[in-house]
């Protein structure tokens, strides 16, 4: 056990907000936005090549705690979103932060397509932002959202922004481009706004509030997680077939004196090449699913504390694990506790599904 | 005594519960339920029974995801979901009415039949008991007197004949005799005394309240001085009262002991002739069915009144559980009125009696349909609560359902955001819903600078 895992050295000082490895094949790079205003970007192999606790590449501070970051096209493009209200393009090579746009309040959730070139982001303002990033001269498109957006995940063809009162757009991320690059030539100043179509409305399958959606590699559906230990999977395919075949699942709860004890999901991530999925709770508990078989695959052992985010290296061989005491009932202020990282070298068929039963 | 009924009666067949879904009728209220589990709120697809077409029909979208439109099995026009059926719980009025005229119909044509068949008169009016049953029923008065008379005199003839056989222990003797004047005599006490009490008294007062004097005489009465009873003629008219009082109390009455072990000292000679009219009195003293017969208060009038307030089915009961009653309680009346009032031993016990059988009667008839309505109840109950306690029982670690924990801790002061280089202007236009922290903290932070 112990030998597979380990500690990334020199984690943030605060909460992490988001973690996310590198899309490029054998890299081992990971990026870890904080609550202590700096986005961290480590490697997991040190001068050797030989993959262990890590070493902190860089650390590019923000001026308000950072929400979420993504990577770009490459692993010299860092994208963040931040309480400061404001879409940022960090070029690693030159450590030059770029603000890309601004919202009117704190920017939930970044994620970029590499397929379309899109950087979107999602903000309390209750609009994404559509930014073309090959043509940084294009104001982004702003498209209003009838809530709060409190996750997004896409594919390559869709994004999915899961919104509070349980709302869930699904948009094709074609459609988005295009619309952005046409409604490219209004005054420069004034605010691009785009009325869109969402592909898509769904209300959430969880009664309570969507805390992450992740899209499976596929394109084929999606799964999200609410604050009430729950897990949905579902598909993008309206035919009723496909919609007959999502479900739901009870997850990350603990019983304690005939009391059930439910934990928010906070974080979901798809394995790239198995198609299983990880969910990390509040409980510090990452389980692994299969979302074809119904079955969960394993569970690792309970971590110190709330799991903030989880996600798998882009050939799948690993699993990094944030954790960070979590926002709970009762409690007015984030304790300090423990923020770590965990790295986990996955078996060949560590991830893998067992199978249809 | 009366012939065996023929068929159920219309009442019997409107009160079997019936099922909405296919107007099947059942026996109770649990098979129906079970039927509509089985037939009606089966799911096709995992077997699951439910409670209800909507209980179904959540199952279906939840479990298999599929849209329930229609109830299984149900005739074509009742197969909708809108209507919430358990047993009988549900059912729209209209369509109730509608099954009743059905079945209404369908009775009258059955026994239309049926009479015509075997010539047989209509149950209710007198098919059942017959007419031999019917007719103690509407005796007159002069004619109970009359017969009353005869059976005294047979009586005296009897004690004449004078097999004063059983002179042993009388407590054993008198627990029968008590319980067969218990159960026919209760009436005719006043009679004995009657400038003392009032009729009805004794049975408002009920057991409990009764005073001493006016049950013993009747009890004591028939045992000890039945050479009294040419006296009782004069009481002839209340020896009608039909049985009030069941029995059963008195034979298994536990309180009534002591006082009988108390009374033979009192009349140690005069036991010894009454024992022999005993047995005669059982036979007719034990009704087999008192229970069903209205109130104690009704007791004077009943011998010459038709009951009105008894519906058709009863009075079938009555008739075939109590057509001697009458009869007999005039021999039970007749000698408690002879009986000479004096031995008051017996009143407390009596009282216990009659307050137990009355209670046990009540009880009798009270706890039926209490149980039936619980079990009938339950399990609606039981599965609503169960899905409540587990909610119940299960506590979010994180409940706000409408502000995501990024936000709450956006809001801190900590991670508060000024927006330095945008200028009040835009502070104005913040939605403070959204960031009301940062702005709090703004403020703050203007301060200190100042």
């Amino acid at each position: 056990m112990a030998s597979n895992q380990f500690v990334v050295a020199s984690p943030p000082t605060d909460a992490i907000s988001a973690l996310k490895f590198s899309p490029s094949l054998d890299s081992t790079r990971i990026v870890v936005s904080s609550w202590d205003k700096n986005v961290y970007l480590y490697d997991l192999r040190d001068e050797n090549g030989a993959v262990g606790e890590g070493k902190l590449l860089q650390k590019f501070e923000h001026r308000a705690p950072v929400l979420d970051v993504c990577f770009g096209a490459t692993e010299d493009e860092i994208y963040t979103a931040g309480l400061d209200w404001d879409v940022r393009k960090i070029d690693v090579a030159s450590s030059t932060q770029t603000v890309l746009s601004t919202h009117e309040a704190g920017v939930r959730s970044v994620v970029y397509s590499k397929d379309h070139n899109l950087v979107i982001s999602a903000s309390w303002d209750c609009t994404l932002h559509v930014h073309l990033t090959n043509d940084p001269a294009t104001l982004p498109a702003v498209i209003p959202l009838p809530s709060k957006p409190f996750s997004m995940s896409l594919t390559a063809t869709k994004l999915v922004v899961a919104m509070a009162s349980r709302a869930l757009h699904i948009y094709d991320l074609k459609a988005l481009a295009l619309l952005t690059a046409q409604s490219e030539g209004t005054a420069p100043g004034s605010l691009n706004k785009v009325e869109v179509e969402p592909w898509q409305r769904r209300e959430s399958s969880l009664k309570f509030m969507t805390r992450c959606v992740a899209c499976m590699p596929d394109d084929a559906g999606y799964a999200s997680s609410s604050i009430e230990g729950r897990v949905a999977v579902e598909w993008f395919d309206p035919s009723a077939e496909s919609q007959a075949r999502k479900y739901a699942f009870k997850c990350h709860r603990q019983t304690a004196d005939d009391v059930d004890i439910v934990y928010p999901v906070n974080t979901l991530a798809f394995h790239p090449v198995h198609g299983t999925f990880a969910s990390g709770g509040g409980d510090g508990v990452v389980a692994l699913w299969d979302g074809m078989a119904k079955r969960r695959i394993r569970q690792y052992q309970k971590l110190p504390s709330s799991v903030a985010a989880v996600d798998f290296s882009a050939n799948g061989k690993y699993l990094a694990i944030a954790i960070s005491p979590g926002f709970e009932d009762g409690k007015e202020d984030v304790a300090e506790g423990t923020v770590k990282i965990f790295v986990r070298e996955l078996g060949e068929t560590e991830a893998k599904g067992k199978g249809a039963k | 005594m009366g012939k065996k009924r023929r068929g159920p009666t219309l009442e019997e067949v409107l009160g079997r519960p019936w099922c909405y879904y296919c107007e099947r009728d059942f026996d109770d209220l649990k098979i129906l339920i079970s039927h509509q589990k089985a037939k009606h709120f089966k799911c096709e697809r995992c077997g699951r029974r439910l409670n209800t077409a909507g209980g179904l029909s959540v199952h279906m979208s939840q479990v298999h995801k599929e849209q329930l439109t229609a109830v299984d099995n149900a005739l074509p026009n009742r197969s909708s979901l809108d209507v919430e059926i358990f047993g009988m719980e549900g059912v729209p009025e209209d369509i109730i009415q509608a099954h009743n005229q059905r079945v209404a119909t369908q009775f009258q044509q059955a026994e239309a039949e049926r009479q015509a068949v075997t010539g047989n008169p209509p149950p209710g009016t007198s098919a059942t008991g017959g007419q031999p049953a019917k007719k103690p029923k509407l005796e007159s008065v002069s004619d109970l007197k009359k017969r009353l008379a005869e059976h005294k005199a047979k009586m005296a003839e009897a004690r004449a004949g004078g097999s004063s056989g059983e002179a042993t222990p009388v407590g054993a003797g008198q627990t029968p005799t008590i319980g067969g004047y218990a159960a026919t005599s209760t009436a005719p006490p006043p009679a004995t005394t009657p400038s003392q009490f009032s009729y009805p008294q004794p049975y408002g007062a009920a057991a409990a309240a009764a005073s001493p004097f006016q049950q013993p005489p009747q009890q004591t009465a028939s045992p000890v001085y039945p050479t009294f009873s040419p006296g009782g003629q004069a009481n002839a008219q209340y020896a009608a009262p039909p049985t009030t009082f069941s029995p059963q109390p008195f034979s298994t009455g536990v309180p009534g002991q002591p006082p009988y072990g108390a009374t033979p000292p009192t009349y140690p000679t005069q036991q010894s002739p009454p024992q022999t009219h005993t047995p005669p009195q059982l036979g007719g003293a034990f009704p087999p069915r008192p229970v069903g017969l209205p109130a104690a208060p009704g007791l004077p009038q009943r011998p010459a009144v038709g009951a009105p307030q008894v519906n058709a089915y009863q009075m079938q009961q009555m008739h075939m559980g109590h057509t001697v009653p009458p009869t007999t309680g005039m021999n039970g009346a007749d000698k408690a009125s002879g009986a000479a009032a004096e031995s008051t031993g017996f009143s407390g016990s009596v009282d216990d009696l009659i307050s137990g059988a009355a209670k046990q009667a009540e009880a009798a008839t009270a706890t039926p349909p209490t149980t039936t309505t619980t079990t009938a109840g339950k399990p609606a109950e039981g599965e609503d609560q169960k899905p409540k306690k587990d909610k119940s029982k299960a506590r979010l670690v994180y409940s706000d359902n409408e502000t995501s924990p990024e936000e709450k801790m956006a809001r801190l002061s900590r991670y508060a955001y000024v927006p330095d280089q945008r200028g009040e202007t835009v502070l104005e236009e913040l939605p403070s819903a959204v960031v009301v922290g940062a702005i709090r903290e703004s403020d703050t932070v203007v301060d200190a600078t100042d």
